[in-house]
């Protein structure tokens, strides 16, 4: 009874490593094969591919782009969510209300949805009202609506769209870790401590707030960045062409060359290892926090 | 103690001044700026990109300039034979994929939790891995290991046995990709519920001569079972919304019509302006509805789950 416990168990743990290895162990020697059409390992190895790869203008730029619009969003987003999460545990409670409603969005909600919501939004909607605000609005205000109403199609297809998108994709990732480590440093207490010697709300944000709450920062941070990296439906259908990112590229490839399935390989293991490393950073930052039992959940230590 | 703390707005003012109507209307507007001015910022960009997209595609599934307010695109939807495919093969795509999570990454969180430190990180580490390979790599990961030239598929010739695996652009293939950071997101998801079965209790039912299976029936699975549905529910309403993967995966055999997904009819409709403008509408108002109930259940399972530590 012991023993076929233990062979059922085995063979489980067996499996699922095997599972889970199997794929990424045949895209990493697809990078290094010369050709592999009919045997379980490839005919011949080279270094070439890698090489080839890193001098491929084009992957290059796809790569460069992605790495840059996520740094982007992540400045972006830690501008927009630190004074909001501040403000709402020291001053006006009621703010929370709609973050938590905003937060919830992107989590539940396919981003294919979000995508076609904001193109035809920022497309068609958004132009339309103001068009029809600026009919009653007679003179300069009207006037520039229509401008604005004009210009906002044109945003369609730059870096500007898919920045706005993905910060607001990404946020609840930051905001989440902010709240937790604003809430575990018991900000309320520093704040009110803070005002009491007379510092101004930017001092107090600068010099008390944020060097408290670096590891969440960190950690959101991190979230926040591999989102961006990895994303590609707002990219596809925003964007497309316009702005080849890596998911678009590994998809040309993947399409549309055969020639060029070594390329795609080492292009998978790179992002992949990108991926992987954040992770991992994740996991250190957060180890030591009260764990959270599922996403959305309050941590189980720290608070209350 | 704490007497002199100064109020930021309003001190110092006297009550003529008050009574000024337009003085009035001008400190409302300042005290709603001072308390709501750092997270304007937030709101609005969020607003715009989250909640107005949302409005957006709910809008759109019901109305139109021509015909008003509308339930039309809904009933033209549900009766047309590729828009009932496509739900019913998403949400069985779902029901499955989220199962197998289930039935997999369950006992699997268990073991893990169990494990000694150093075994734990390793799988931890390996689950880690898997989560986060997603999108259009594991696509081609799909294909370098189980398709026509894949890795399995040449081993299985080499040992002489007949084995084709999943075609790509089959449902079976998508279920098995999905299941590739399914299982894994489910170990991840539900492993830190797992310290809430203390081993006392294991020793308690043993002392009192209960078998294994006694002791998961009465007490394990009543503990964690609402972890488990909420893994699961999780799980299933992600998969309906996968699309990178199965763009990547089943574009092709959708575009041939032979395999019909809420999210790819979206997807190739935007892409190549294939199928209806109002039907993707109401394929994504649908997607947002099961989002949003799942989200409420969500909450109410979780508020079950963690009625014993109130």
């Amino acid at each position: 009874m012991v023993f076929v416990n233990k062979f059922a168990r085995w063979t489980f743990f067996t499996a699922i490593i095997l599972y889970v290895l199997i794929p990424m162990l045949a895209v990493l020697v697809y990078s290094f094969s010369t050709r592999w059409t009919s045997n379980i390992l490839p005919d011949g190895y080279t270094l070439s591919h890698w090489g080839d790869s890193f001098r491929d203008e084009r992957l290059r730029a796809a790569l460069w782009r992605t790495l840059w619009m996520a740094g982007a969003v992540l400045i972006f987003d830690i501008l927009l969510v630190v004074p909001a999460v501040y403000w709402q545990r020291v001053r006006n409670p009621r703010i929370r209300i709609f973050t938590e409603l905003l937060a919830a969005i992107p989590f539940a909600l396919p981003f294919i949805v979000i995508a076609f919501g904001i193109l035809r939004i920022v497309g068609t909607s958004a132009p339309t009202v103001l068009f029809e605000i600026a009919d009653v609005l007679p003179g300069f205000l009207g006037d520039r609506l229509v401008s604005i109403g004009n210009w906002l199609p044109t945003m369609l297809g730059t870096p500007w769209i898919i920045l706005f998108g993905h910060a607001a994709i990404a946020f609840p990732f930051l905001y989440w870790a902010v709240d937790g480590s604003m809430a575990a440093a018991n900000i309320g207490r520093l704040n009110e401590a803070a005002q009491m010697c007379g510092a101004t709300p930017i001092q107090i944000l600068r010099l008390v707030v944020l060097p408290n709450i670096g590891a969440g920062l960190a950690a959101g941070g991190m979230l926040v960045f591999a989102t961006s990296f990895g994303e590609f439906a707002l990219v596809q259908i925003l964007a497309g062409a316009r702005f080849e990112n890596i998911s678009l590229y590994s998809l040309d490839l993947l399409n549309n060359t055969t020639s060029q399935v070594e390329k795609l390989a080492v292009l998978t293991i790179v992002t992949f290892a990108i991926l992987f490393a954040i992770s991992i950073g994740v996991v250190y930052l957060n180890r030591g926090q009260g764990s959270r039992l599922l996403p959305g959940a309050r941590a189980m230590g720290g608070e209350k | 103690m704490a007497k002199a703390v100064p109020t930021p707005t309003g001190a110092g003012i006297t009550e003529e001044k008050l009574s000024s109507s337009r003085f009035r209307l001008g400190r409302w507007v300042r005290e709603g700026l001072a308390a709501w001015l750092p997270a304007l910022p937030l709101l609005i960009v969020a607003g715009a990109f989250l909640l107005l997209p949302t409005i957006q595609i709910v809008y759109q599934s019901v109305h139109n300039s021509e015909l008003g307010w509308t339930l039309q695109f809904w009933k033209d939807t549900f009766q047309s034979n590729g828009g009932r495919k496509s739900i019913l093969t998403s949400i069985r795509l779902g029901l499955i994929s989220a199962t197998i999570a289930l039935f997999i990454g369950a006992p699997l969180a268990w073991l893990i939790s169990r494990m000694l430190t150093a075994k734990r990180s390793v799988w931890l580490a390996l689950m880690n891995v898997s989560a986060n390979f997603g999108g259009i790599g594991l696509a081609f990961s799909y294909v370098a290991a189980l398709g026509t030239y894949g890795m399995v598929t040449l081993a299985f010739k080499d040992i002489g046995i007949n084995f084709t695996p999943p075609q790509v652009g089959t449902l079976a293939s998508l279920i098995l990709a999905y299941s590739y950071s399914n299982v894994p997101l489910f170990v991840l998801l539900t492993l830190p519920a797992m310290s809430i079965l203390r081993t006392d209790w294991m020793e308690a039912a043993e002392v009192a001569a209960a078998s294994r299976f006694q002791f998961w029936r009465y007490v394990g699975l009543p503990i964690l079972a609402p972890f488990f549905i909420a893994g699961w529910l999780l799980i299933f309403t992600w998969s309906l919304g996968i699309y990178g993967l199965a763009y990547a995966l089943g574009a092709n055999a959708s575009a041939a019509g032979q395999l019909r997904l809420i999210t790819l009819y979206i997807g190739l409709f935007l892409n190549t302006s294939a199928g209806r403008e109002e039907r993707a509408a109401v394929m994504a108002a649908l997607l947002l509805g099961m989002a949003a109930v799942s989200l409420i259940l969500y909450r109410l399972i979780l508020r079950w789950a963690l009625r014993w530590f109130s």
